[in-house]
């Protein structure tokens, strides 16, 4: 399939999906006992967690493969995919503390998953100004990225566990916070459904990103 | 708990302005692409 | 000594005998953390259970700040004196260069810390013998870990440009899961308990250095290629 259809079709399917995913947010989901409507920040903030995640790997797996084929087509890749894990952690922190702010009262909690996720962003960021620094040296630019892009991938369990356990140390876990204790079928579904979205979202542009990298390094 | 959806729909409000706007500089940069063809951008090494 | 471990040596060795005869650097190094507790003093104000309950953290602060400072050094001399390509066309495995920077690295960060725990004993009035045998334990594993990261990335931005801005952006971020176990750890440390009570975060710095060591020597040739 041509780059261009395989774009077009990727770009429908996930704004299919996010509709799908909107509607399965507020209208098939239910109210939360606890938390009330506020609760459906979740169908944003952890699907952009995970879209975050999946970012973060590919910038390994096109780091790493640069590095063994020396293939430009593998560091677009990472490039892209740079770019859209700083975007989704951003989305995941914002939508984080916007959830935290009527739940717990402040705009920023040193809970763990934003914690760790404020991290990720920082490296990530660095790891896309690298790029921007390099633009014009595609080769340097290839290496050293694919370097730290392999360091800051290798950190983040590194990162998550560090993060989880100094926080248990200064506050113990609220019953009231963003997750849910049990999670009811049909909020997992509603997660899964606006999950899968993100995924859509992701793959498009992460598409897009690739083909105007490799046409501004083919001119 | 009150229903907060002030709370909910800037939550929602910031990923898509976030999202919207990634793809508006994608769009542009596509654009800028396609208007300047072979234009060597190469310059000195850092 | 087999090949691999002579060239890490010469790389140590002649960066050591380089600061023993151009002693500045190193000077003003440990200086710079001699003024870093001064600054802890100030910011935080007279209040002795203030530092004292902080200490950890400051301690750990002082290293990271004097890393930002060091940690690239042994890359920009190298740079300075029109050496990096000699580094550059070395033949053969390229991980030895970096385990001898890391090595130069790491005595560098051992003075610091030497400075900045003397410093504080005497400085902020604090007894910190008694926990002596864990502390040391920490500091070894905490620098090694600081100062991987900080060789890394060093020879990574020397080459660059905006080395300045780029050396503190993507090193700083790479270390908090460091400064977390060993901010915890030296707590543990302190109180007097022993460290088994923080086995999990001794465990996580522990793998953390394995990773950082095993990544960094298997990356090197990418960051000091031609």
């Amino acid at each position: 399939m041509k780059p261009d259809r395989l774009t077009t079709l990727l770009g429908g399917l996930a704004a299919l999906g996010l509709v799908v995913g909107l509607a399965a947010a507020f209208g098939y989901a239910p109210r939360e006992a606890v938390q009330g409507n506020v609760q459906r920040i979740m169908y944003v903030h952890v699907p952009a967690v995970l879209t975050a995640y999946l970012a973060i790997l590919m910038v390994l797996v096109g780091s790493v493969g640069y590095l063994v084929t020396r293939r430009a087509g593998w560091d677009h890749v990472a490039g892209a995919a740079g770019e859209l894990g700083v975007l989704f952690t951003a989305i995941t922190i914002a939508s984080g503390s916007i959830w935290g702010r009527p739940t717990w009262g402040t705009w920023w909690t040193w809970d763990a998953r934003l914690t760790s996720t404020a991290v990720l962003l920082l490296v990530y960021a660095g790891y896309v100004l690298l790029r921007g620094v390099l633009a014009d040296e595609p080769d340097r630019r290839a290496r050293f990225s694919a370097v730290v892009g392999i360091l800051g991938a290798v950190n983040v369990p590194i990162v998550h566990f560090s993060v989880k356990w100094w926080r248990a140390l200064h506050q113990p876990s609220t019953i009231l916070g963003p997750e849910p204790s049990p999670i009811a079928p049909p909020i997992a579904m509603a997660l899964l459904v606006n999950w899968i979205a993100f995924t859509l979202l992701f793959a498009y542009l992460l598409t897009r990103r690739v083909e105007i990298a490799r046409l501004e390094d083919a001119v | 708990m009150p229903d907060n959806w002030a709370y909910v729909m800037a939550a929602y409000a910031v990923a898509a302005l976030a999202v919207g706007a990634y793809w508006r500089h994608l769009a542009a940069r596509a654009r800028a692409l396609r208007e300047r063809p072979a234009q060597t951008r190469r310059r000195r090494t850092a | 000594m087999t090949t691999y471990a002579r060239r890490a040596w010469i790389v140590l060795w002649k960066d050591l005998r380089i600061e023993r005869r151009s002693r500045e650097s190193v000077n003003a190094l440990l200086f710079f953390a001699l003024l870093l507790l001064f600054l802890f003093q100030f910011a935080l104000g007279p209040d002795r259970a203030r530092l004292e309950a902080a200490l950890p953290g400051l301690l750990w602060l002082g290293c990271v700040l004097a890393g930002l400072v060091g940690l690239g050094r042994t890359f920009l001399v190298e740079r300075d004196n029109d050496c990096l390509e000699g580094l550059v066309l070395a033949p053969g495995d390229k991980s030895a260069i970096f385990v001898g920077k890391l090595a130069v690295n790491v005595a560098l960060m051992a003075a610091v810390e030497l400075v900045l725990l003397a410093g504080a004993g005497v400085l902020y009035g604090l007894d910190l013998t008694g926990a002596a045998g864990p502390l040391a334990l920490v500091l070894a594993l905490g620098t090694l870990g600081l100062a991987a990261m900080g060789t890394l990335y060093g020879a990574l931005t020397v080459q660059l440009r905006a080395r300045e801005l780029l050396f503190p952006v993507l090193l700083l971020p790479a270390q908090v899961p460091v400064l977390l176990a060993t901010v915890a750890l030296t707590q543990a440390a302190l109180a007097g308990e022993p460290l088994a009570a923080a086995g999990p975060w001794l465990t996580l710095l522990a793998a953390a250095d394995c990773v950082y060591l095993v990544v960094g020597m298997l990356t090197f040739e990418f960051i000091l290629e031609a």
